[in-house]
């Protein structure tokens, strides 16, 4: 190995030390002392009484009925968000793509959403949707408690999570929108092929790695759903995330022990979902992933 | 974007037709802030009328959250602990992509991928033992307890946008400089992060919206205004009494913080859209 | 390019140490300040409660109110993770009840030292003292008190109903504009209800240690039949099941029904915003669940503790004892309404003017039940509530055996309710 190269490998690792040293310190470290966590009897309420306890608090939550339920109401409104906003975020990609006149106010506009903090987001559609404050209910011409009820605060999470989120998926569509060659579709339309069978047969096999990623990391995302969730319920009438869930055990409780295990338990969620898309679809999904958070 | 857009050789009905859609969407995704800015602006005895727009224009929940001692203090905490979080980010992230881009060692695809497993990492998992370890460490509540998970938590986003705009550049002008006699760090600081520093912003954007957009850790690791930021001051806003709901302070607490982010963001879309599909596709 | 990347790393650690070095700058001269940890109220009772005291140290100490968050469970959230985290500059808690067993338990306040805790025992009502105190010892100063009267409407009806029975059949017979306002919500004050209702028909939660299950058979099923007669009864409002307080409160005053369990709080209201209703506005003690036995009540209101991490304690003590005295109790229920903890307040004219029920308010609290007195309060109440809503579905042959097995997942830690 010459001493250029030597050189050159030490530089490289030496510029890449302190970034991946910083990603370590609040991921591997922390996760690892989950685990370690979990393992134990570690209630602040109770500091005197620590001890460890093998394997009772995974037993306690995988035996719950409470942390069944949060799994399903995660499942739910991730299947639901994101495939709404697959689907109207791909109108809204064709729209920015298609749209001559305004296609600069539908990116502007859709930009809007992304930079809303989502805090304020769901605030704002939790007082649009509440009976005394809101003009939901006036429009309607109904008198109903959205909130209140199971059913419909999951209308108003998941109506929240894909006003949020819509404008990011369409910009990944748009960015694959932009790589199907717009003489491939003039051919096909000269041939006679109908606006689905062009879309069916040409766009959409040129997109699918777009579409890949903005599934991917959209499942990902909003598996974690917290923010919405808590601002707008705060879990009651049976609307818990596991995320939720494991920060009432966390921080409200202060019952480290069994708070990290549901923590463990819900990184090994995380983890078999990209497992599963890169079952599903090879790891070039992974390769085509970067640059999101 | 490239290709002649379709709609010059649709119909009438066709042209009418995304016209109408692109009204649509603009309007839908400027419902919300249109109606917190209404409901901010409504007198104090209007909240309750449940109309869209207000009846009559009044300020004083502007004045209110604005002489509130936890608003003005949240939003500086957000600015300084964003700013910083993302100097950091940024900075570390632009060494480690010169490196991956620029550098043959090995290990480099596996900081990429480390980088992406960090970026689909649930921050619930660690919120427990940081603070746990915050406590002891007398971290919690405090400015630098919530700047090292920020930084941590944007690197990936960081490293993966500034090296797909490294991607882009003509490394000749390096070679170039480097044959001309200048060393390894002058060429970089004279010549390469000036064609870098675009896409170095873009990414800036990103990590300081993510930054200020954060919920969780905020609410877990602070609890005063010594570090509170604007999300998590919103979200525990005190009333004026036990059952009431300050709406008017909240709604409009929250056009505050959001109209400067959103000018931000519209003022550099083009960036924060290369920025947000970098890497994404191109790979 | 490897020297100054390094000096670069360097400048941002330092950078960033220096940051938490600048935090909290020193205190000011002049007297300590007591941070008092509490939530807002709306009259400003508080504050010139805080400002009486601090006058009267003559300098020794300054009072500052810090408000918590508006909602109960957020309060507390906030509290326990700064008091977790050791946090130096809480010296004062307004605490709800509920908190005791917890807070003690955990060290994060300090018990009243005895011949203190002696001077605030003395004249204070039984039920308040109690839920200040955790195994016999004093813990939190009982400040205000609060807790739930029967509120009827004496133009439909001519006398109120002594028990649960009487009442849901009193409601029924009357029909329109009879209906019964409770708490039925998911929520803890659904526990509450359940606690009171339990206490009365003669059963407790948790037996005396506050560590195993006691929810005996017959007065438990006694408490969800009533639940359950109360929920399945025309009489009982439509929306039960989504009522908390203030909505039963709200409903009462439209004037569509009859009876409302209810605190005190209702009466300043109706006077105010329906005095068409207050005008008929009757009250009496709790409906008993058998006619043998006096109802008990759940308790209610704000103690004072001394945190455990705070820099003056011995000051801290010497203003909460301050703030619980005779003059603050009356400033407090003559501004705020809050009902006072003193026994011989009640006899007072200017009280009386405030609370025209303070003769049944006063009974009903020197016999109130406590909430169970344990740490794990918070986990049980949502086990109860959890297992009892909505209650129109409960079936009190099974639900005593699913309630004690909630109870009892709640008490081990177990649950993750």
């Amino acid at each position: 190995m010459s001493r250029f190269d030597r050189d050159e490998r030490r530089l490289g690792w030496l510029l890449c030390a302190p970034a991946v040293l910083a990603m370590l310190l609040v991921t591997a470290y922390p996760i690892g002392y989950a685990v370690w966590l979990s393992l134990h009897r570690y209630d602040l309420r109770f500091p005197d009484r620590q001890s460890f306890v093998g394997l009772a608090n995974y037993a306690s939550v995988l035996t719950s009925e409470v942390w069944w339920r949060s799994v399903f109401n995660t499942l739910l409104v991730t299947a639901g968000s994101v495939a709404v906003e697959l689907l109207l975020g791909f109108v809204l990609a064709l729209v920015m793509h298609r749209a001559l006149v305004g296609r600069i106010a539908v990116r502007t506009a859709s930009l809007v959403p992304y930079a809303i903090i989502t805090v304020v987001a769901a605030l704002g559609w939790r007082f649009a949707f509440d009976p005394t404050t809101g003009f939901v209910n006036a429009l309607l011409g109904i008198d109903q408690a959205w909130l209140s009820e199971r059913w419909s605060a999951f209308f108003v999470i998941v109506a929240t999570e894909i006003w949020k989120t819509t404008p990011f998926v369409a910009l990944l569509l748009l960015a694959g929108l932009t790589l199907v060659p717009p003489d491939l579709i003039r051919a096909a339309r000269v041939d006679g092929a109908t606006a689905w069978q062009r879309l069916r047969y040409i766009t959409l096999p040129l997109m699918k790695p777009a579409i890949l990623v903005a599934l991917l990391f959209r499942t990902l995302d909003a598996f974690r759903i917290f923010d919405t969730i808590y601002v707008q319920t705060h879990g009651a009438q049976d609307t818990e995330s596991v995320s939720i869930l494991a920060y009432q055990a966390l921080i409200a409780r202060l019952n480290l022990g069994l708070g990290s295990a549901v923590s463990v338990l819900i990184f090994i969620g995380t983890l078999l979902i990209a497992l599963f898309y890169v079952r599903l679809f090879g790891s070039g999904v992974l390769g085509r992933a970067g640059g999101r958070r | 974007m490239s290709g002649t857009p379709v709609e010059t050789q649709g119909s009438l009905s066709e042209r009418l037709f995304w016209r109408f859609t692109v009204l649509v969407l603009v309007l839908y995704a400027l419902l919300p802030v249109a109606w917190l800015t209404s409901l901010s602006l409504k007198p104090s005895g209007d909240l309750t009328d449940r109309h869209f727009f207000p009846r009559a224009i009044s300020l004083e929940h502007y004045a209110a959250v604005l002489t509130d001692p936890q608003f003005p203090a949240a939003l500086g905490n957000s600015l300084g602990i964003g700013l910083i979080a993302t100097g950091i980010s940024v900075a570390l992230a632009t060494l480690a992509a010169y490196a991956i881009v620029r550098l043959r060692f090995p290990g480099r695809r596996a900081v990429l991928i480390g980088a992406l497993a960090v970026a689909m990492f649930p921050p619930i998992a660690v919120i427990g033992p940081l603070f746990d370890l915050w406590r002891l460490l007398g971290l919690f509540d405090t400015w630098l307890g919530l700047i090292l998970p920020y930084i941590s938590l944007t690197l990936p986003l960081a490293i993966w946008t500034i090296a797909a705009f490294f991607r882009e550049i003509p490394w000749e002008l390096e070679q170039a400089a480097r044959v001309d006699g200048a060393t390894r760090m002058q060429a970089f600081r004279l010549v390469i992060l000036p064609l870098v520093a675009p896409g170095v912003f873009a990414s800036a954007i990103l990590v300081f919206i993510f930054a200020w957009n954060d919920f969780l850790f905020a609410a877990a690791l602070t609890s005063t205004t010594d570090s509170r930021t604007v999300p998590v001051a919103i979200a525990f806003f005190t009333g004026s009494s036990r059952f009431d709901q300050p709406t008017g302070s909240i709604a409009a607490a929250s056009v505050l913080v959001t109209l400067p982010v959103v000018a931000l963001v519209l003022a550099f879309q083009r960036r924060i859209v290369a920025g947000l599909t970098a890497g994404a596709v191109k790979g | 390019m490897p020297v100054p990347s390094a000096r670069i790393y360097l400048i941002l650690i330092l950078l960033a140490l220096s940051l938490q070095g600048c935090r909290r700058a020193s205190e000011a001269e002049g007297p300590p300040t007591l941070g008092w940890y509490v939530f807002k109220e709306q009259s400003g009772a508080f504050e010139q409660a805080a400002e009486y005291c601090s006058n009267r140290s003559q300098g020794r100490y300054r009072l500052e109110l810090e408000y918590l968050p508006t909602d109960a469970d957020l309060q507390r959230e906030l509290l326990v993770r700064r008091l977790a985290a050791g946090d130096r500059d809480i010296d004062l808690i307004g605490m709800d009840v509920i908190w005791t067993a917890e807070f003690a338990e955990a060290g994060w306040i300090l018990p009243w030292p005895d011949d203190r805790a002696d001077r605030v025992r003395e004249e204070r009502i039984a039920g308040p003292l109690a839920s200040g105190s955790y195994q016999g010892r004093l813990w939190a100063a009982p400040f205000t008190t609060n807790t739930q009267l029967l509120w009827y409407r004496t133009d439909r009806v001519s006398a109120p109903p002594p028990t649960w029975d009487a009442m849901i059949d009193a409601a029924e017979s009357i029909g329109r504009g009879g209906l019964i306002q409770a708490q039925g919500e998911r929520y803890e004050g659904l526990t509450v209800f359940f606690v009171s209702l339990l206490a009365s028909a003669g059963g407790s939660v948790l037996d005396e240690s506050g560590r195993r299950v006691s929810l005996e058979t017959a007065p438990t099923r006694r408490a969800l039949e009533v639940m359950r007669r109360l929920a399945r009864s025309p009489a009982s409002d439509p929306s039960l099941a989504s009522r908390r307080e203030d909505q039963c409160r709200l409903a009462f005053e439209s004037g569509n029904s009859a009876f409302m369990l209810n605190y005190t709080y209702v009466w300043p209201s109706a006077r105010a915003n329906a005095p068409e209703v207050a005008e008929h506005m009757g009250w009496a003690r709790w409906p008993g669940v058998d006619p043998s036995r006096a109802s008990r009540v759940t308790v209610g209101g704000i103690n004072l503790g001394v945190g455990a991490h705070g820099r003056h304690p011995d000051l801290a003590f010497e203003a909460a004892e301050c703030l619980v005295s005779e003059e603050n109790q009356r400033l407090a229920a003559r501004l705020g309404g809050l009902p006072p903890t003193l026994s011989a307040l009640y006899d007072d004219p200017e009280i009386r003017d405030v609370f025209p029920f303070a003769e049944v308010l006063r009974a009903t609290l020197a016999d109130a039940v406590q909430r169970p007195r344990t740490p794990l309060y918070s986990d049980i109440s949502i086990a109860i509530s959890r297992t009892l809503h909505p209650l129109n579905e409960i079936d009190p042959e099974r639900d005593v055996e699913r309630l004690r097995q909630a109870v009892r997942r709640a008490l081990n830690s177990e649950g993750l309710l």
